[in-house]
């Protein structure tokens, strides 16, 4: 084909997307890249073109197929609450959004794949669960928080679509929660307070994605999308306990009754509007998942492992090793002058 | 200075002068804007070795720079938490294990058992006790747990730290597909729960799902039978009320629990015998056996078979219960 890819990407204020604008935009092999949203994207970006438009907006039609694009890059599925941003708001924008927009995917004659950024929060968190979910085990438990029904309206979207269209080669992406030195998630928020609140007696095992990581399994799936859905998560996991030792948090346990109401309370400070259910949930039993078909079948091996992300994480955020400070000085001081 | 010194590597206590050096040195580190771990090891220069060594490793560990598997299984916990169980192991319930080498030195198995001990089956302790102790080449066994534990806090953290996984196929076949020991109780809480009355009657071995795994991971199935292990707790009754309360699957009764309360909780020291049988080896079917119904039943009932004839054998061993 003579014509280079036209790639079109949702929700591009996002800093996954606009990161992934940025690494497609080096390729010249790539001959448009669209950026949709209500927003203009966190970075600089050169030959993206902007379309301010909300993909719940029924012109999106009308929109999407006049840009002839090949791929379409679902980004704007939300994770978290913010500021303005409620969950009522989020569940709008998230499966209204969504159903918009593969409708208006149906309209594109060029459209040759569709790949979607969903989460892994599709099995759930729970305390007896498989240690390692792979791909085929999604909806074992039954969906108990908005966010979880949320994407399980998603993947129910997605995959009705795929299957009406079996032209289309449909990726969608279940990631594991992301941090990194360069974004600002709640739950980075979260591990950066400077006494971090634990539930009693729980310690979850968990996986975080390195952003550097999350933007290559995403450009991985554009160039070379495979059918169905990919975990996108590290090798191995760490437990929270261990992550708040390397990043030098003093943790705080309180009764897991209390800590959903204690993480509403700090939710200001984390930037989160309201109660964030999938965040406690997932603060007390983790959750792992199998990355086997990210490597093997979208051949894209993670540059972190679990605690390489962590570490990378706690070294590169300016998060400094807190001194316990009245702790071992006064001590010895007291101690020391007898 | 000097003579501080050798007092705090001759006698085994530190002696207070070297306390308040190695305090001053600490304060010194800290004034010198050192975190307080580093500046704690500076100060602990002049000090015995054995206290470097625990403090080093001390700091490590509050530094997050352990080893901890992608299972969670934490080794220096478990090693830690040894002493405890090598006493009840030893002292306790005075256990005589036979066939330890019947585990493979290296590479996958699966340990299949009978499971008892209504208010906290500690078989699974005692088996890999039995394991580090006794085998020539020692490994950490990793064992299903009750899913129930793994929603209750303390417990799932510990029993995740020494290696204990929720009770479910995809958990053991992943664990055996990377070469691990995995300790299974196909009868579950039928088998914790009988009352003391049954105890060695084995229960129904599940719907054979062990069988399955091992086929399709093509791991050996080494059957173990453990005597003792029925007495520690004799459930006499269980109260539906307060299981339905806390959400348990049975709340026991026993001669002690509750009505002693946490006194109760103290297993009766009974004597113990493990033994670890032949292996039974499945290499002969394909892995494709695994939806082969009644090869899955006839070698689930093989099994169970001479786990309890290797009880009947045992108990007669054994003699008395508790002398």
């Amino acid at each position: 084909m003579a014509r280079g890819r036209r790639i079109v990407i949702t929700g591009i204020s996002s800093p996954w997307a606009g990161e992934l604008a940025r690494r497609l935009e080096r390729d010249p092999s790539i001959e448009f890249i669209a950026g949709l949203d209500t927003e203009p994207p966190a970075v600089d970006l050169e030959r993206t073109e902007l379309i301010e438009a909300d993909i719940r907006n029924p012109l999106l039609s009308r929109l999407l197929p006049s840009t002839e694009a090949d791929t379409v890059v679902h980004c704007g599925f939300l994770w978290y609450p913010a500021p303005g941003k409620p969950d009522r708001a989020l569940h709008d924008i998230n499966v209204i959004g969504t159903l918009q927009l593969l409708a208006a995917c149906e309209r594109m004659r060029t459209l040759r794949s569709v790949v979607a950024r969903g989460s892994a929060a599709i099995y759930g968190s729970e305390g007896a669960a498989p240690l390692f979910f792979t791909e085929e085990m999604a909806r074992r438990y039954p969906l108990k928080t908005r966010f979880q029904r949320d994407v399980g309206e998603l993947e129910r979207y997605f995959e009705n679509f795929a299957r009406r269209h079996p032209s289309l080669t449909c990726c969608l992406l279940r990631y594991q929660p992301e941090i990194g030195p360069d974004i600002d998630t709640p739950l980075a928020g979260y591990l950066s307070l400077p006494v971090v609140p634990t539930q009693l007696g729980f310690d979850p095992r968990l996986q975080f994605v390195h952003s550097s990581d999350a933007t290559g399994a995403l450009e991985a799936a554009v160039r070379n999308p495979v059918r169905g859905a990919v975990n996108v998560a590290p090798s191995g996991t760490v437990s929270l306990s261990r992550i708040l030792r390397i990043a030098g948090r003093p943790s705080l346990p309180i009764p897991h009754p209390l800590f959903g109401p204690a993480l509403a309370q700090l939710g200001r400070q984390l930037k989160m509007g309201g109660t964030y259910n999938d965040g406690v949930r997932l603060l007390r039993y983790g959750r792992g998942v199998d990355n086997t078909r990210l490597r093997n079948e979208l051949s894209y091996e993670p540059r972190f492992d679990a605690l390489g992300a962590v570490r990378d994480f706690a070294g590169k955020s300016g998060s400094r090793r807190i001194v316990p400070v009245p702790g071992p000085r006064s001590v010895a001081d007291v101690l020391a002058r007898r | 200075m000097e003579a501080r010194r050798t007092t705090a590597t001759d006698g085994r206590s530190v002696a207070p002068e070297a306390i308040a050096d190695f305090l001053r040195g600490l304060r010194k580190g800290v004034e010198e804007g050192l975190g307080p771990l580093s500046a704690a090891q500076r100060a602990a220069t002049g000090m015995p070795e054995s206290f470097r060594e625990a403090l080093e490793r001390g700091a490590q560990r509050l530094r997050g720079e352990y080893s901890e598997d992608e299972w969670g299984f934490d080794e220096e916990f478990a090693e830690a938490v040894t002493p405890g169980f090598e006493f009840l192991y030893e002292s306790w319930w005075r256990v005589k294990s036979a066939g330890v080498e019947n585990v493979p030195a290296q590479g996958r198995a699966m340990l299949v058992a009978n499971h008892a001990g209504s208010l906290f089956p500690f078989d699974a302790s005692m088996m890999a006790a039995a394991i580090r102790r006794e085998h020539p080449m020692p490994r950490w066994p990793r064992f299903m747990v009750l899913d129930w534990a793994f929603v209750l806090p303390f417990l799932s953290t510990f029993m995740r730290r020494v290696g204990g996984v929720p009770a479910n196929p995809d958990n053991a076949t992943r664990l055996l597909e990377q070469d691990e020991i995995v300790m299974v109780f196909p009868e579950g809480v039928k088998g914790t729960g009988k009352p003391f009355s049954e105890r060695y009657r084995l229960q129904r071995f599940g719907r054979g799902g062990f069988v399955e795994v091992a086929l399709r991971t093509r791991s050996p199935i080494v059957p173990v039978a453990v005597v003792g292990s029925e007495e520690i707790y004799p459930k006499l009754g269980e109260s539906s009320v307060l299981a339905r309360l806390i959400g348990a699957p049975f709340v026991p009764i026993t001669p002690t629990f509750p009505w002693l309360g946490l006194l109760g909780l103290v297993p009766l020291p009974s004597r113990w015998r493990i033994e670890f049988c032949e292996p039974i080896d499945l290499l002969d079917h394909p892995p494709e056996a695994a939806s082969d119904r009644q090869l899955v039943f006839d070698l689930s009932e093989q099994v169970r078979e001479v786990i309890q004839q290797k009880l009947y054998e045992n108990l007669v061993l054994r003699g008395s219960a508790f002398i």
